[in-house]
């Protein structure tokens, strides 16, 4: 006998963790779910010896403050989650190099009157263009902000009237943009810094997408929660149970069980459950590939992801170190550092693909900057990241791995110590790496990606949006998260739960309603 | 409005972009050929290789240390996967079913990387008083027998990133085993340092590997020195393992990896104050969870000789089991007979991670290695934790069956 549930909701991701909540808020039947003996996905955390780790996070957006909430402590706060929040202190510190081949070091605060005041500095006479450009910035913010409200019907003599600016850069790429509104290169330059959070270059990247994320990082700050970001997925699966909901970790769903075309259930490690709707934390590929008939695979769907044509977004690369020094002693005086080899993302984004030789991108973390409690005393704790090419990684062996791993690790130690002159060798007392292999094994994704399918050019956010009613029109399936429509990230991937949860219970509604 | 921003050549078209952006998009799919979907990633395939959910192992030959009161099993592949590679250091977790109860335990891999990649994974076992899975082992497995194993766990392995090029290890009784799988990886060249092992054993005739180890010191690079605490002989050190022999035969800069019995630690402890190593310089490999925890000082004597009920909850299944306070949760979950995530049995791999529901439990501060989360919102690691009521109890599946 197997048991019978409104939704299942397959992997307890970021998407998987919002979109179980949505439900069991609704008061549905929610069994979540996750083959890992932990909720989170890439929002979790691993202990060595005397460390705790943030495998993932550096900032998260749209928190905002208590007195004025952004979209996500909203959200949390709707679910009844609570999260000790704690706010980044500055948007990011950058040593590159302007396209005009001098030396880029930089360092941009948060809000929009010091990211002005201080690019004044940087960029001498820059401040009227500066002051333009965020007037541009929040006219589309506000547009979208409309579009999305309207779920897919915004009215056109509006969007005329009220953001006539948005549809006329929306749908070009930042750096059209950039240079269309004759922006500074300077400016350029350093604002083009944000381009490894979307995974997207400048030259390709949709204006709007830019946008939202770069409004949401500069004028409402960041945010990390006090205790790695399993505090987080920690305090969603607790409310989650709270609500009712139930939970199963270390369990797989294998296959996607259907009457006739609607899902009827899903074929786990622990045994068949019948559901009425799946809510999927997977890419769509693998659903499509591996856990359903094939027959069931519409034609469109084959094309979109032929179209596509594994275009994954941001296999990743992470180093983690445990040091036996304070931030202070070490020098380091930045959360976040941008260490990267040029200003022009394009050629940046092709480097980092070329692998080894050519990779001289990555972002070094000290978590006890934000947080000083993030390490016991006398010690500090952070992470690099860079990103792999599929090639690079796929053709690698088992025994060729720890070597790769390591020497990656070893250039961007050495890289640290060079160009920022922070010295961290001789310190590390914990050092673990993680490599695309590693994101594949806890997460499932394909080639380790995290952030879904690139949403560059044709595939952008704001024609996902658009086209919510036309992708995967499974009867009682929806796949989620960072493969969907909003793309990568924390936000979004909760953002896309949510969403997802409410056209899954609105598909019941009306189904229900036909009956 | 201040800002009126020209993008395109004609500014009216982009209004007319901006809407046919889902026409673009649809055109870009239709023009997509509606091909097979496929989602087979060669690194994700060899992620699964490096880490699959067990592996099938059969006894291939058994090797006899008599003396030493141990033995080696040679285990091989019972299906056709590949074994998984690892890093020497590194433990396999063998479930084992003895009885009505299914129970694991770690043995560090004695046999070196490179013959995994032909096929092999050395364990040496070796009896211990009261060792229930162990004796259980050494008298009733043969060749032919199939276990299930875990993929290669564990963080006890020379990192080059962190350590130094010396290694002074101390090593007790079988506890040589991982050092046997450096020394070996060492003289293949998969490894590149210099390890220095005092070993204790009690008499000449119970060293274990007293050949191998000879014959692999012939690397300049590996040095074994015996420790004999029961006999005094000439070629010899007597005694225990002391921060004076670590002095004595301590090579400039070096780290110091430890593994051995519950009761080496116990005294290393003392010895280890002596030295005075900076944190990062020392490396314990699994402590295991202490076997008298009545004896323990932050354990509640009122809790001693209790009894309890545990209601187990497994995905879809809930079970009730019984169990004391002077045994940790899991030993009671696997007497019962469930399956459950076991690895490193020591608190620290967090692989037995469940969820508390109801009831009051003790965690040794030795084993403490939770999630900051996970303390605060009732997790536990149930390898390492004593429980002191009736408890209910949520616990993760296990992917090793049959
Ligand atoms: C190093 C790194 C740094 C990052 N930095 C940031 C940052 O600073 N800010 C930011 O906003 N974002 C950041 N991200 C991106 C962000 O973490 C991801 O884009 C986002 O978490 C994706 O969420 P998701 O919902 O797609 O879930 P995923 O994290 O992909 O989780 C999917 C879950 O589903 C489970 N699952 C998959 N298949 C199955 C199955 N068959 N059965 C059961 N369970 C299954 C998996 O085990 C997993 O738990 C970073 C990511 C990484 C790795
Ligand atoms: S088995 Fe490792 S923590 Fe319990």
């Amino acid at each position: 006998m197997s048991k019978q549930y409104d939704i299942v909701v397959v992997g307890a991701g970021n998407a998987g963790l919002s979109a179980a909540l949505h439900c069991a808020s609704e008061g549905k039947k929610v069994l979540l779910i996750e083959q890992h003996n932990l909720p989170g996905g890439c929002a979790t955390s691993f202990v060595r010896g005397r460390f705790e780790f943030e495998p993932s996070l550096h900032e998260l957006c749209d928190i905002g403050t208590a007195e004025d909430p952004g979209e996500i402590r909203q959200m949390m706060e709707e679910y009844g989650v609570k999260v000790d929040w704690k706010p980044v202190p500055d948007c990011f510190r950058i040593i590159s190099q302007y396209t005009d081949g001098s030396p880029m070091d930089v360092t941009m605060p948060s809000g929009k009157e010091a990211f002005i005041e201080q690019m004044e500095v940087y960029v001498p006479g820059s401040r009227a263009k500066m002051e333009e450009y965020f007037e541009l910035l929040e006219e589309t913010m506000a547009g979208t902000a409309y579009i999305s409200a309207s779920n897919g019907h915004a009215d056109s003599k509006v969007l005329k009237e009220k953001f006539p600016n948005l549809l006329r850069t929306g749908s070009y790429p930042v750096k059209k943009v950039w240079d269309a509104i004759k922006l500074p290169k300077k400016c350029q330059d350093i604002m083009s810094t944000y381009w490894g959070y979307l995974g997207v270059d400048m030259t390709r990247m949709a204006f709007i997408h830019y946008c939202n994320m770069f409004m949401k990082y500069v004028t409402r700050a960041a945010y990390i929660p006090a205790h790695t970001s399993h505090e987080i997925s920690n305090a969603m699966v607790e409310r989650f149970r709270e609500l009712g909901g139930e939970f199963w970790f270390n369990c797989r769903a294998e296959e996607f069980l259907f009457n006739g075309d609607r899902l009827c259930g899903v074929k786990t490690s622990m045994g068949v459950v019948e559901c009425k709707y799946a809510l999927a934390n997977i890419n769509p590929d693998i659903i499509y590939a591996k856990m359903m008939p094939k027959e069931l695979v519409p034609e469109r769907e084959k094309k979109l992801s032929a179209a596509r044509n594994h275009n994954y977004s941001a296999r990743m690369y992470t180093v983690y170190v445990g040091l036996n020094k304070t931030a202070e002693e070490l020098g380091i005086h930045d959360y976040c550092i941008f260490l990267a080899g040029t200003s022009d993302s394009a050629k940046e984004y092709r480097d980092i693909l070329g692998g080894y030789e050519t990779n001289n991108f990555t972002i070094f973390l000290c978590n006890n900057i934000a947080n000083p409690q993030a390490s016991p005393p006398g010690t500090s704790v952070g992470f690099f990241t860079s990103m792999g090419n599929a090639e690079e990684w796929g053709d690698l062996s088992q025994e060729d791995y720890v070597a790769l791993k390591n020497k990656y690790a070893k250039k961007f130690i050495r890289l640290l110590k060079e160009r920022a002159g922070i010295d961290i060798a001789p310190y590390i007392e914990e050092i673990c790496v993680a490599s695309p292999w590693t994101f594949a094994r806890y997460l499932g994704t394909p080639e380790g990606s995290v952030y879904g399918f690139e949403t560059a050019e044709w595939d952008g956010m704001m024609a996902r949006m658009m086209m919510l009613g036309s992708d995967y029109p499974i009867k009682g399936l929806r796949p989620i998260g960072a493969a969907g429509p909003r793309g990568d990230g924390y936000s979004s991937a909760y953002v896309c739960g949510r969403l997802m949860a409410r056209l899954a219970l609105k598909d019941l509604r009306e189904e229900g309603g036909e009956h | 409005m201040a800002v009126n921003v020209k993008v395109g050549l004609i500014g009216a078209l982009d209004m007319l972009k901006f809407k046919n952006m889902s026409k673009v998009r649809e055109a870009a799919i239709q023009a997509a050929p509606a091909k097979e979907i496929t989602a087979d990633y060669p690194i994700n395939q060899k992620a699964k290789a490096l880490h699959p959910d067990y592996q099938k192992l059969v006894v291939s030959k058994i090797i006899n240390h008599t003396g030493a009161g141990a033995k080696t099993f040679v285990l091989e592949s019972a299906d056709d996967s590949p074994l998984a590679y690892f890093r020497a250091g590194q433990y396999l977790s063998l479930k084992l079913k003895l009885g009505d109860s299914v129970l694991s335990r770690p043995y560090s891999i004695s046999s070196a990387p490179k013959d995994a990649l032909a096929g092999r994974y050395e364990l040496t076992v070796r009896a211990n008083p009261g060792g229930f899975a162990a004796d259980r082992l050494l008298e009733d497995a043969k060749v032919g027998d199939i276990f299930f194993a875990s993929a290669p766990q564990g963080n006890f392995y020379y990192e080059e990133l962190r350590d130094p090029k010396n290694i002074l290890a101390l090593a007790g009784g079988s506890g040589i085993t991982p050092f046997l799988s450096m020394a070996r990886a060492i003289i293949d060249g998969t490894e590149d340092f210099n390890l220095t092992i005092l070993f204790g054993s009690r008499t000449e005739d119970q060293i274990l590997f007293k050949g191998e180890l000879a014959e692999l010191t012939r690397n300049d690079k590996i040095h074994v020195i015996h420790v004999l605490s029961d006999e005094e002989k000439p070629g010899f050190e007597h005694g225990f393992l002391t921060a004076e022999l670590v002095n004595k035969y301590a090579p400039e800069d070096y780290s110091l990896f430890i593994c051995g019995p519950e009761a080496m630690y116990r005294f290393l402890d003392a010895e280890l104050e002596k030295l005075a190593l900076p944190r990062k310089n020392v490396r314990r490999e699994l402590l295991g969870v202490t076997k008298n925890i009545a004896a323990h000082p932050e354990f509640p004597a009122s809790a001693k000789g209790m009894s309890y009920t545990i209601t187990v909850r497994q995905g879809p299944r809930e079970t009730a089991v019984s169990a004391i306070a002077e045994e940790p949760i899991l030993v009671a979950l696997e007497r019962a007979g469930l399956t459950v995530p076991s690895r490193c049995r020591s608190g620290e791999c967090g692989w037995c991670r469940s969820k508390v529901i109801a009831g009051e439990f003790f965690v040794p501060p030795e084993n403490e290695s939770r999630r900051y989360a996970d303390k605060t919102s009732g997790y536990i690691h149930p390898c390492a934790t004593f429980p002191l009521s009736d408890m209910v109890l949520e616990v993760p599946g296990e992917y090793v069956g049959e």
